[in-house]
């Protein structure tokens, strides 16, 4: 907000050149998802819905109409992206289903491709480990991600005794995750899917 | 002028009550059908109607006395169209009561059969067949009618909160289309609870308030400046009990926050569809309808969906009373003007 020192002529409130708004990532988000923008409503129901609208700094709805308005950038770099945790709460209420949970994974990926550094560095760490250990044996081996992601994150204790052991005591967490038969087949989505850097 | 043609008029609300009134009027012989016990379908239900706060059992009453007055008109309740045969220049139509069936010969129809309010346990997120507190717009105006009349023995609720479009503007768990009137009604029930108990908070959630009428939008704004109700742009998200009142979930859109409020009761604005009356007789006759169901129009023709078939209100889409009522005075005009040309 203007403060008392900030001249009087500075553009806090440029107005909005509608005729020169970049419609391009609207359009591939038809293209490449099948999903249609035009169709929203503006209603606030994925918002008003949203498991974590509270600690988004841009929600639901905003991020829809931020394409619309051609915004991506900032959308690149909210946190909302990586409190999104794709419960798909949004898209049941939204009553012309707009699948906003894969309009975030789309942007997470476009993020990724384009080195934008994640707001919730562990958040990026954890789907990184989780997407390995998929990659290499076709399922997620849950106590070695937990202790692999406390030592790349230097929080080592985290989780381990509560719930960590408890849930191990229960059989919640097994040790020795059997490993996936075509492996291979696995590896081949990621090889033609992947997008990681260099 | 002969007076031997016969008109069918099925359904008696207000749209089909002023057709069978108006062929009547003019010295042709109807027969206006009802299922229900009495007349004046959902009008007589209502508490009080936009936007001029009538009393719409008034009408009815005012209606259904011209309608004894008139020898030409018979008036046959509980009863139902069971099949209808059509002839070169009629129908042949079976007709079902309590204890008979019998069998008429009629020149021309009109449909005037209404709508219905959708079933919305479809939108499980707002509770409504699980919390008792959670009634559809119909159900509250008969709640309205309660309040009204043990005004000193009910304990005024403290907050009444209203969704409106559910159900409508949907195609994901609904219609995509407008129901049209639910705007407006909302505004109505709202401003009357305020008018009853100043001291209950009422909250409209809304997408957009559409009052294209005469007198509508005067009416909403007096509902918002002079009676206090609150608009709040967005629509909710979720209904959950809590310490026996409904806690509301949303977004206010304007201000981009998450919005909540506790109410005591919670209205929903539900879509219309076809009634199922509706739906049997464009089965039984040879009629246009769209894609929803509704009674359909022939294109340069004034209310006519078919050979010799007309119809009126709220079986062709939602529609308020007034309009019902002119619809119901034009599709006469045509059976009228049909008849005419015959003698
Ligand atoms: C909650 C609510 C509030 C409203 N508030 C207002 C208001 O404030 N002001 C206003 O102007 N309008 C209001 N309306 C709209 C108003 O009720 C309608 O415009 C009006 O009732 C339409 O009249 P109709 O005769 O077309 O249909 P209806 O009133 O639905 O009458 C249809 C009749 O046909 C009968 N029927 C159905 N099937 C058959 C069958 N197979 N055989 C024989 N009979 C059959 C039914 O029993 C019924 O009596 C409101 C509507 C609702 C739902
Ligand atoms: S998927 Fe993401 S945006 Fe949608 S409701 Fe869940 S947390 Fe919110
Ligand atoms: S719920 Fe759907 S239609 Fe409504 S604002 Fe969100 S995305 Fe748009
Ligand atoms: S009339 Fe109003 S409440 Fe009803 S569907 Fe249309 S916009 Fe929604």
């Amino acid at each position: 907000m203007p403060s008392s020192t900030t001249p009087m002529t500075a553009d806090f409130f440029k107005a909005i050149k509608l005729d020169e708004i970049d419609n391009s990532f609207q359009q591939e988000l038809l293209d490449n998802c099948g999903i249609d923008l035009n169709t929203c409503l503006e209603c606030g129901k994925c918002s008003g819905g949203c498991s974590n609208t509270h600690i988004f700094d841009i929600t639901a709805r905003q991020v829809v109409k931020l394409i619309k308005m051609g915004e991506v950038d900032s959308l690149l770099k909210m946190d909302s992206l990586w409190t999104c945790v794709s419960c798909q709460l949004c898209v049941d209420r939204c009553p012309a289903s707009i699948d906003i949970p894969r309009i975030m994974d789309y942007l997470r990926e476009v993020a990724y491709k384009n080195q934008i550094p994640a707001t919730r560095e562990q958040v990026l760490v954890f789907h990184e480990l989780m997407l390995g250990h998929i990659e290499k044996g076709g399922r997620v081996e849950e106590g070695f991600l937990a202790m692999e992601f406390n030592l790349k994150t230097g929080d080592y204790f985290k989780d381990v005794f509560d719930p960590g052991m408890k849930m191990f005591f229960k059989g919640k967490v097994n040790p020795f995750t059997p490993k996936m038969k075509k492996r291979d087949e696995t590896r081949r989505i990621f090889k033609m899917t992947s997008l990681r850097k260099g | 002028m002969s007076e031997t043609k016969t008109a069918l008029v099925i359904g008696g609300g207000i749209a089909g009550i002023e057709a069978a009134l108006k062929i009547g009027q003019s010295g042709y012989k109807v027969l206006l059908v009802e299922v229900a016990e009495s007349l004046g379908g959902v009008l007589e239900k209502l508490y009080n109607s936009y936007p001029r706060y009538e009393n719409p059992a008034d009408l009815i009453k005012y209606k259904v006395e011209q309608l004894n007055e008139c020898p030409n008109i018979t008036v046959m309740t509980q009863t139902k169209v069971i099949s209808a045969d059509q002839k070169p220049n009629s129908y042949l139509v079976k007709l079902q009561n309590k204890s008979e069936a019998k069998e008429v010969e009629v020149d021309a129809v009109v449909i005037a059969t209404g709508s219905q309010m959708l079933d919305v346990t479809s939108h499980g997120e707002y509770g409504y067949g699980h919390y008792d507190n959670v009634v559809n717009s119909l159900e509250f105006e008969e709640i309205l009618k309660e309040w009204a009349t043990n005004k000193d023995k009910v304990t005024p609720p403290k907050t009444v909160a209203f969704f409106k479009c559910v159900g409508s503007r949907d195609r994901s768990k609904g219609y995509p289309y407008c129901s049209k009137i639910c705007c407006m009604y909302t505004a109505k029930q709202a401003g009357v609870v305020k008018e009853m108990f100043p001291d209950t908070k009422c909250y409209v959630f809304y997408m957009d308030y559409r009052a294209a009428g005469r007198e509508y939008e005067e009416f909403v704004r007096s509902v918002i400046e002079d009676k206090k109700v609150k608009y709040v742009r967005g629509r909710p998200a979720k209904v959950l009990p809590e310490d026996g009142r409904l806690l509301i979930r949303a977004e206010d859109t304007l201000r981009g926050m998450p919005i909540e409020v506790t109410a005591d009761m919670v209205v929903l604005a539900a879509a219309l569809e076809p009634s199922a009356g509706t739906k049997e007789m464009s089965n039984i006759f040879p009629v246009k309808t769209d894609k929803y169901g509704f009674i359909d129009y022939e294109t340069n023709e004034v209310m006519k969906t078919g050979e010799r078939i007309y119809y009126a209100g709220a079986c062709s889409f939602a529609v308020e009373s007034l309009g019902a009522m002119h619809q119901g005075g034009a599709a006469a005009a045509q059976v009228l003007a049909l008849f005419n040309q015959e003698n």
